[in-house]
């Protein structure tokens, strides 16, 4: 059983990490992120071709890390496979000692660097959640029988931030009764706001993951407003950056990560954090935000 | 109604042979409507080709007035009968239409060489005469009757059954973010209609052996609801089953 499954099951509360695959065959310098987070994450979520950008896959370096010891979670998206595709994907993940799954629609193609390829979503990330969960119940999506079982521990995303919320709180649901037994989310930064969002959905007692993307400057967080949906960093703390000196920067972004982390501490059972690149400020986030 | 685009002229100009002798056919319905093989546009194209030295010996946009270049009939015998004395000194058919549209042409004229003038887009709703709105796909499965009427398939730009991706921003999707998100324009509508019970229900994956290519939808008109009958019908609603069907089973939704 994975760490993550035994921690989130027990109830207790649990960090993760995360690592972005590169455009290339050298692992050297991912793994290395990875190595930064080893004593201090439960798991480490390998992102499938983020932002839609080719790169090597998630399943290879999920491998490599588990030859490594660290634990996995395989990030798995609708768009680039169709669903034998898909399934076929998470047997073999299966054999190379794959556990975590998180199920995500994926980015569309035209955001990425091949914009002109096929947007595939045979799937949505629902049917992806209820295939896996057939997969672990013995059976394809066709209902023949396996030979062999995996057993997934199964994620899923939602963003809080969402507006409206609503459409957001029904697919999480719909998720739930397809198989997710755990939830990463979009990056909080207004804790005030991710409370009745908690509220809301605390009744359907599924494990959820406060996703924390490390502020590096003014200028991110304002892209963030711009253009990433169900984001928003408030005026405070772009106000808070902007006032900080530059050689200051990180010690400012740890201060502020850590204080999100205290403050939606009390409710949820994780936290997620997406270092981007900043992955040796994530010991010191850690220790400030009282996690250690 | 189709939605169609006239292709840029050097790329039509790049199809001829020299001395190829074109003639140049148009659409009076859909091609005539998106302004992209009407009648002023045909004779414009004819016009064009001419200066740029293609050797054009007629053109037509088959009448009456309003008829679809796709009614075979009617196409054959404008071609063959009206203007068959040009068409019958013509090496090729250049068709502003749509692609249904350019293969009447290749059988109205028993297999000649044809060649599109246009791009086809998409099949829409003609809203008014500046205005032709996609709002299926034609994927042979309808599921509207539980998305308020309109389709994720078309409006969602993942084709998503279950609800929204995480990537609609103050309700404008992704791709585009002066596009609706489709999911955002379904749930407002079937919160509208007193229907979001609707959006909680499962969705089921499409069935893409139902309609496969190439020979299925060539059927004949009278025989089409037969021909539905005897297709297998898999539920599109309810819990997916993970479990064998029987043999019995299969042969049933077979039959």
């Amino acid at each position: 059983m994975s760490k993550l499954r035994q921690i989130l099951e027990s109830g207790q509360f649990v960090v993760t990490g995360e690592i972005g695959p590169p455009k290339g065959v050298d692992l050297d310098k991912c793994l290395h992120d990875a190595e930064m987070l080893r004593n201090y994450v439960t798991a480490i979520n390998v992102t499938d071709l983020q932002s839609a950008v080719l790169r090597i896959g998630s399943m290879a370096v999920s491998a490599r890390l588990i030859e490594r010891g660290l634990e996995p979670i395989y990030q798995l998206t609708c768009r680039d496979r169709n669903r034998l595709a898909l399934q076929s994907d998470l047997l073999s993940a299966w054999a190379l000692g794959i556990e975590n799954v998180l199920c995500l629609t994926g980015d569309h193609p035209i955001l990425g660097d091949h914009a002109e390829a096929k947007p595939v979503y045979d799937l949505d990330s629902v049917q992806l959640l209820k295939a896996a969960s057939s997969l672990n119940q013995g059976y394809d999506m066709a209902g023949h029988e396996l030979e062999s079982v995996p057993s997934f521990f199964l994620g899923a995303v939602v963003t809080p931030g969402a507006e409206p919320p609503e459409p957001q709180v029904i697919k999480m649901k719909k998720k739930i009764k397809a198989g997710a037994r755990f939830f990463q989310t979009q990056a909080i930064y207004e804790p005030e706001k991710f409370e009745p969002f908690m509220s809301q959905v605390s009744g359907f007692k599924v494990p959820v993951i406060a996703g924390i993307v490390i502020l590096k400057g003014a200028a991110m967080a304002k892209f963030m407003n711009a253009n990433v949906a169900g984001i928003n960093v408030p005026e405070s703390i772009i106000q808070e950056m902007e006032e900080t000196k530059k050689e200051d920067r990180k010690k400012k972004s740890v201060e502020i990560t850590a204080r999100i982390i205290r403050q939606v501490k009390p409710l949820c059972q994780g936290v997620h954090i997406m270092p981007l690149g900043w992955d040796e400020l994530v010991p010191e986030i850690i220790s400030e935000a009282e996690l250690g | 109604m189709h939605a169609t685009i006239q292709k840029p002229i050097d790329e039509i100009l790049g199809y001829f042979k020299p001395r190829e002798r074109v003639f140049v056919v148009g659409c009076d319905n859909c091609a005539a409507k998106c302004r992209s093989g009407g009648i002023p546009e045909t004779e414009q194209m004819a016009k064009r080709l001419k200066e740029r030295g293609v050797d054009i010996i007629g053109w037509c946009v088959p009448q009456p007035k309003g008829i679809s270049l796709c009614k075979l009939s009617n196409t054959a015998k404008v071609l063959q009968e009206e203007y068959g004395e040009q068409t019958k000194q013509a090496d090729s058919f250049l068709v502003l239409a749509c692609g249904q549209g350019f293969h009447t042409v290749m059988d109205a004229t028993d297999g000649g060489m044809v060649h599109p003038g246009c791009d086809t887009i998409f099949g829409g709703e003609t809203v008014n005469d500046n205005f032709i709105t996609e709002y299926c796909s034609l994927c042979g499965e309808c599921i509207v009757e539980y998305t308020g009427g309109l389709c994720p398939v078309t409006l969602c730009a993942k084709s998503l059954l279950n609800g929204p991706c995480g990537g609609a921003k103050d309700g404008k999707c992704e791709v585009d973010r002066t596009r609706d998100c489709g999911w955002q324009l379904i749930y407002d509508r079937l919160k509208a209609l007193g229907r979001l019970d609707e959006m909680y229900e499962y969705r089921m994956p499409k069935n893409n052996s139902r309609w496969p290519l190439p020979s299925v939808k060539e059927r004949q008109l009278s025989d089409l609801s037969l021909a539905t009958a005897r297709l297998p019908v898999t539920p599109r609603l309810g819990e997916f089953q993970a479990r064998s069907r029987t043999k019995d089973e299969q042969a049933k939704t077979n039959t």
